[in-house]
């Protein structure tokens, strides 16, 4: 089906000038994702203290609203005996401000690392799936069936308790419970794709079938994985925090935000907030990013 | 009709935006006419000029985000923009009724159409869901559907496009209304159909004294049914004219470019692209073609195309037409091999091309190319005009990368395309430019020969014109053999020296265009060319004395009958004729033609239907 | 057609199940864990190691162990096929019976969260979807995607701190009922239930009370992704042919909203059902903030302590589960939307 198609009667939809608004809400999506990125790559330099040592200051709060700007011409000054605690210590001594901006580089790095890897495996066998229909490809579904009904967090939990529980088996397990997602996108794109005009005439044209498949169809069939990845990003980051909350995920003391909300959770019934609720806001807002990303994504393929 | 008649519909200043401020784009614009009781009124203009949306203003609604911002649309008198809504629902679908494009969107999905159609009736009329059943198996009959009883209980999904169309109509007249609001309501349809439907729609505003106003994209709909044309332009009528009028001098730049061509050929200007040399060896020669297609879970097969002959001689364009499923297109493809054949021989110059090698063939290509039907699909939508045209450049030649650079603009000179769009990407492009580009990249490594499968079918008349200009120009100057498929008599008549007609996978009549419009021998060539509407008042359908129609459904492609094909539906078949399988003869003045009856003169002249194209 | 449909996916989902069940088979078994070690403890003699691994069964081949667990050598005593999930080497009692306890939990708190999220989600997305674009939709968009984004542990813990430790109207988050409550007879497994069973009604009233902050964290989870779809639905409908032409049909407005609401309903139930699925092996965190000892808590306990029969038991039981209810969400859609059994 052409666009034409699916404009049906309204044949004046396409002169329509696209509306060009500022999109706020896709830009603050887009700050935030910078600034994780940003984080993830320089984060643990900039931070005022090793994220991974104790200080001798345990469950301090935070510095007031008052004592802030004080705080703040103290450290540019270089008057502080000690440079301040932004977001106060924890049960351990840890200051939680260098913990939180140390952290995206093991959050981002998973959800990258498992999504980069899924979605290229993903891809592939998408491609393979959708464009030759054997008996092969019709096994590799049915797995991929198979795989894609097992309960994704227990699955992930048992996945890494068993294998260990370390940053690369994190990795490994999201990719393997992300990749037939992946995998049924783009077989179902491919097979909309290789049917379309512009695959036969590049077929009459005389391109070999293996140049059909890769130049044509395949650069045409991403859209629906990228955008789906975009989403996913954000989700492999919640997945990560919650592995770490049930005392499946990376071990401590590493700087990771689900851990620093688990190691806090205790102290909330008591009042102490504060080693929960930072490490809580940098996962709300980092996911909310890619969210909103992954949304303005889909609206521009949707909107052709 | 006469001046005297009540007018029915007026418009004026009719508007309709969408967006709002700075960013609002009006495609409807100051609209007025008026459209007088017994009136057909038909609407012309380019792709996206706001056609579809003036029908649906005319009802007072907009697509949203769109919405009406002005004007009158005032019926029997009373305005339709300034009545509440109870009143105005009233009115809708009880007297004026709207057939839209894109009939199985317009369909619920989830509910039987016999209950949609019912639910409609019963909006306007007092009657129980009982009631509404009765009405729809009397409308789905009235339209044409065989077996209307089981049909009711269909939904969409489970309709042909043809299908859904009748049944959409069925809804917009299950309360007879007094205007009838048709948006190309026949473009899903085959000519016989449509000429049945445009036929009775014709008849019933003469006899019950309502009105319609008809969007068209076809001359042929306006010459045949219309008796007056308005041609939309930039959100206002441009030309209103009576349709003789019309046709005879037409008045805006628009309106003479989309009849040039009609009326070159009327004053007998030349018809094609160029001459054949007579006796000249054919460059492609097709023998016993065969396709079947395979049933999955069945061992029986459809039956595509059966036992066709085809010869092109150099230079020479060759029609091929027949209606939808007629296997037409399956040759085409054939033909260059993206659909390898069952059965039967491909020749093109010396080679035979069913047995050439992967690689071979691929060479081959280069020689011969195909252009698609829907120029909004037939080109690789991430890649930029260059690259498109690079493509069977880097495949095929030599060249250095600037020489394929000014090569491509040669080529994008050569269709009429602005060389200054060479960095665009196909998306946004109109139709007619895409399908330039088609051409384009298809005459690139300087190819002999080029199937053209429907072409023109998705394109504006204007396009069209455009588009057979070029097809002319470029035969004549390049010396391409074209196999034009397509099933548009008109536009066939404008390019092709000879003319084939298919019926179910098989070639029924084969002749010079001259000897087949003019003067067709199969009687499925005669019902075809009699529901053919030409652009020409003078020639309307509604006046002529015989209007024979094929009766009966087309036989399945699975189970095709042992004798003829067409014996079931043929008015002049014989008992013989169902025992009998047809065999393609040779007529003494040259044509080839699939039926016994005509070959051995059994079948007398005047028992054929009379025609003067 | 319909009964085709059924028995089509009722085999698929069968043959899915039994693929699962293999492939968890294998691949906990491929996993470099040692469950044994893990059970005898630190520097085991060799002797109590080999015995612990006899107990387990794990000496035997695995093809053997697989027969054994689907049942298919009823000489070793039940299995899969005879009904058995087996006995959980960490506490020495049937799956079954430990799942049957911990699975009613999960249900009645997904179940409650579900009705809620729904009763409240679908006149706000229907809000949005009126005018769409405009303001309110803008507003209700912005909220679906920021809820649909959130990690509901950490707002289960801020509930926490806000209503339990500042405000002082929500119980402690330490399980369904305070310690000192005897739980209502065992009927249903979810205290609601049971406590109207047994006829108390202060008991029933402690239940919901201790189920307020965890439904309200999974509601407002659930809502982005409801809403969002419930709103998207409802535009597509309201800007689809088969509404524009019902008007030009004339058709009341009523049957109009008919026809749009239904249309806007039939793919809002699928996901629905997807959602519920992921619930219940996703409502593991929330379980874990307020120590509700649902199938999730077990599901954790089962892996954290390497108990093979148990992890295979919660994952056969959930998947199992999911299918039964994608199945049923699917028929309601078929009956609803004719295209689907097609």
């Amino acid at each position: 089906m052409s666009a034409a198609d699916l404009m049906g009667p309204t044949d004046e939809a396409t002169t329509l000038p696209r509306r060009k608004k500022r999109d706020w809400l896709f830009g603050i999506g887009l700050t935030i994702v910078v600034v994780v990125v940003i984080l993830a790559a320089i984060g643990p330099w900039i931070a005022p203290y090793d994220p991974t040592a104790v200080t001798p200051r345990i469950v301090e709060p935070p510095p007031s609203l008052g004592e802030i700007p004080g705080l703040l011409w103290g450290s540019i000054t270089g008057t502080l005996e000690h440079p301040p605690h932004w977001m106060g210590t924890d049960a351990s001594g840890f200051d939680i401000f260098s913990r939180v901006i140390s952290a995206p580089r093991i959050d981002l790095s998973i959800a990258l690392a498992a999504n980069g890897l899924s979605l290229l495996v993903g891809v592939l066998l998408g491609l393979l799936a959708g464009y030759y229909r054997n008996v092969a490809t019709g096994l590799l579904m049915r797995v991929s069936d198979v795989l894609q009904s097992f309960p994704v967090f227990i699955s992930a939990m048992i996945l890494v308790a068993l294998a260990g529980r370390s940053t690369v088996n994190i990795i490994i397990a999201l990719a393997l419970l992300y990749t037939p997602i992946y995998i049924r996108l783009t077989r179902a794109e491919v097979m909309s794709q290789k049917v379309r005009g512009y695959v036969e005439a590049a077929r009459a044209m005389g391109n070999p079938e293996l140049t059909v498949a890769l130049r044509h169809v395949l650069p045409n069939s991403l859209a629906p994985a990228l955008i789906q990845a975009s989403v996913t990003i954000g989700f492999a980051i919640l997945l990560t925090a919650g592995l770490s909350f049930v005392g499946a995920g990376v071990r401590p003391p590493t700087p990771e935000w689900g851990l620093m909300i688990s190691t806090g959770a205790n102290q909330i019934i008591l009042g102490e907030w504060w080693p929960s609720v930072f490490p809580g806001i940098a996962i709300s807002l980092t996911v909310f990013g890619f969210a909103v990303l992954g949304n303005a994504l889909e609206r521009r393929y949707d909107g052709g | 009709m006469t001046a005297a008649e009540a007018p029915m519909l007026e418009v004026r200043d009719l508007s309709v935006a969408y967006g709002v401020g700075r960013d609002a784009v009006r495609p409807i614009d100051g609209l007025s006419f008026t459209l007088r009781q017994r009136e057909i009124v038909g609407l012309i203009g380019e792709a996206g000029s706001g056609k579809s949306t003036a029908a649906l203003a005319l009802m007072g609604l907009a697509r949203p985000p769109g919405h009406i911002v002005g004007g009158q649309v005032a019926f029997e008198g009373r305005d339709l923009l300034a009545m509440d809504d109870e009143a105005l629902r009233r009115i809708r679908g009880r007297d004026i009724g709207i057939i839209v494009q894109n009939p199985r969107g317009a369909l619920n999905p989830m509910l039987k159409v016999g209950r949609q159609i019912g639910n409609a009736y019963r909006a306007h009329n007092k009657a129980n869901r009982g009631d509404g059943k009765r009405r729809a198996i009397d409308m789905l009959r009235m339209v044409g559907i065989n077996d209307p009883e089981r049909r009711v209980d269909a939904y969409a999904h489970e309709l042909s496009g043809g299908m859904a169309q009748r049944a959409l109509i069925a809804m917009a007249l299950s309360s007879m209304p007094k205007l009838l609001i048709a948006d190309e309501p026949t473009s899903g349809l085959d000519v016989t159909i449509q000429a049945q439907f445009l036929d009775q729609m014709w008849q019933t505003v003469q006899e019950t004294g309502s009105a319609m106003f008809l969007v068209a994209q076809e001359l042929g709909i306006l010459a045949n049914y219309c008796d007056r044309v308005l041609v939309l332009q930039n959100g206002h009528i441009a030309e209103d004219a009576p349709v003789r009028q019309f046709f005879a001098a037409p008045q805006q730049p628009y309106s003479r470019e989309i009849l040039r061509l009609e009326q070159d050929t009327a004053e007998g200007g030349i018809a094609s692209g160029g001459t054949v040399k007579a006796g000249a060896e054919p460059l492609v020669r097709i023998t016993g073609l065969v396709k079947n297609f395979p049933i999955k879970g069945s061992s029986k097969v459809v039956q595509a195309v059966h036992d066709v002959d085809l010869a092109i001689a150099p230079g020479e364009t060759l029609g091929l037409v027949g209606e939808s499923g007629s296997g037409k297109t399956t040759v085409g493809r054939c033909l260059v091999h993206l659909t390898e054949p069952t059965g039967g021989e491909i020749r093109f110059g010396d080679r035979n091309l069913s047995g050439l090698p992967a690689t071979a063939l691929r060479q081959m290509r280069a020689k011969l190319q195909i252009v698609f039907q829907d120029p909004y699909d037939s080109l690789n939508p991430r890649w930029t005009i260059r690259r498109i045209l690079r493509e069977p450049l880097d495949l095929h030649t030599e060249l250095s990368r600037g020489e394929k650079d000014s090569r491509s603009r040669e080529l994008l000179e050569m269709v009429g395309v602005d060389p200054g769009l060479i960095d665009r990407r196909p998306q946004g492009l109109g139709a007619g430019m895409l399908q330039r580009l088609n051409i384009a990249r298809a005459i690139a490594t300087n190819p002999s020969f080029i199937v053209l499968d429907e072409p023109t079918s998705v394109l504006s008349p204007r396009a069209v014109v455009g588009l057979v200009d070029l097809l002319r120009r470029l035969q004549r100057n390049l010396g391409l053999s074209y196999l034009f498929i397509s099933h548009d008599l008109t536009t066939v008549r404008y390019l092709c020296h000879r003319v084939a007609v298919m019926y179910l996978g098989q070639i029924v009549e084969k002749g010079s265009v001259d000897q087949v419009f003019n003067d067709p021998k199969h009687p499925y060539s005669k019902a075809l060319l009699a529901a053919h509407l030409f652009p020409d008042p003078g020639q309307r359908r509604v006046d002529r004395q015989d209007r024979r129609e094929l009766e009966g459904e087309i036989p399945s492609p699975i189970d095709l009958p042992k004798g003829c094909y067409l014996a079931s539906r043929c008015p002049s078949a014989k008992p013989e004729c169902q025992a009998r399988p047809q065999e393609l003869t040779i007529l003494p003045d040259g044509r080839s033609i699939r039926c016994w009856r005509v070959a051995t003169g059994d079948l007398a002249d005047q028992e054929g239907l009379q025609h003067a194209v | 057609m319909l009964v085709r449909y059924i028995a089509t996916r009722l085999v698929i989902g069968v043959a899915q199940l039994v693929g699962l069940v293999i492939a968890v088979f294998f691949l906990i078994r491929l996993l470099p864990a040692d469950p044994v070690s893990r059970l005898v403890g630190l520097n085991p003699s060799a002797e109590a190691y080999a015995q612990a691994e006899r107990q387990l069964g794990l000496d035997r081949p695995i093809l053997t162990q697989l027969l054994h667990y689907l049942g298919l050598a009823p000489e070793e005593g039940p299995g899969l096929l005879q009904g058995s999930l087996g006995i959980s080497w960490v506490t020495g009692s049937p799956i079954v019976e430990e799942i049957g306890r911990h699975l009613p939990v999960t249900i009645e708190l997904i179940t409650l969260s579900f009705l809620i999220a729904f009763v409240l989600a679908v006149p706000i997305g229907m809000l949005g979807a009126l005018k769409p674009g405009g303001k309110a939709d803008r507003g209700v968009f912005i909220y679906s995607l920021f809820a649909g984004s959130q990690p509901e542990f950490w707002w289960g813990l801020l509930f926490v701190y806000l209503f339990f430790f500042t405000l002082g109207v929500a119980p402690p988050p330490l399980g369904s009922l305070s310690p000192l409550t005897s739980p209502p007879p065992e009927i249903t497994g979810m205290i609601t239930v049971d406590a109207l069973l047994a006829g108390r009604p202060d008991t029933f009233v402690e239940a919901l009370h201790h189920l307020m902050l965890p439904v309200a964290t999974l509601v407002f989870i659930l809502s982005g992704p409801i809403i969002k779809m419930v709103r998207q639905n409802m535009v597509r409908a309201l800007r689809s042919d088969f509404v524009l032409y019902a008007h030009c049909a004339g058709l009341p407005r009523w049957q109009v909203a008919r026809y749009a609401l239904r249309a806007a309903m039939a793919p809002s139930i699928t996901l629905i059902g997807i959602l519920y699925g992921f619930m219940l092996g996703g409502a593991v965190l929330v379980e874990s903030v307020f120590s509700l000892s649902g199938i999730g808590q077990y599901s954790v306990r089962a892996v954290l302590s390497f108990d093979y029969p148990a992890i295979q038991g919660v994952v056969l039981i959930i998947t199992g589960i999911s299918l039964l209810i994608y199945l049923a969400l699917d028929l309601i859609h078929a009956v609803i939307d004719p295209r689907v059994a097609y």
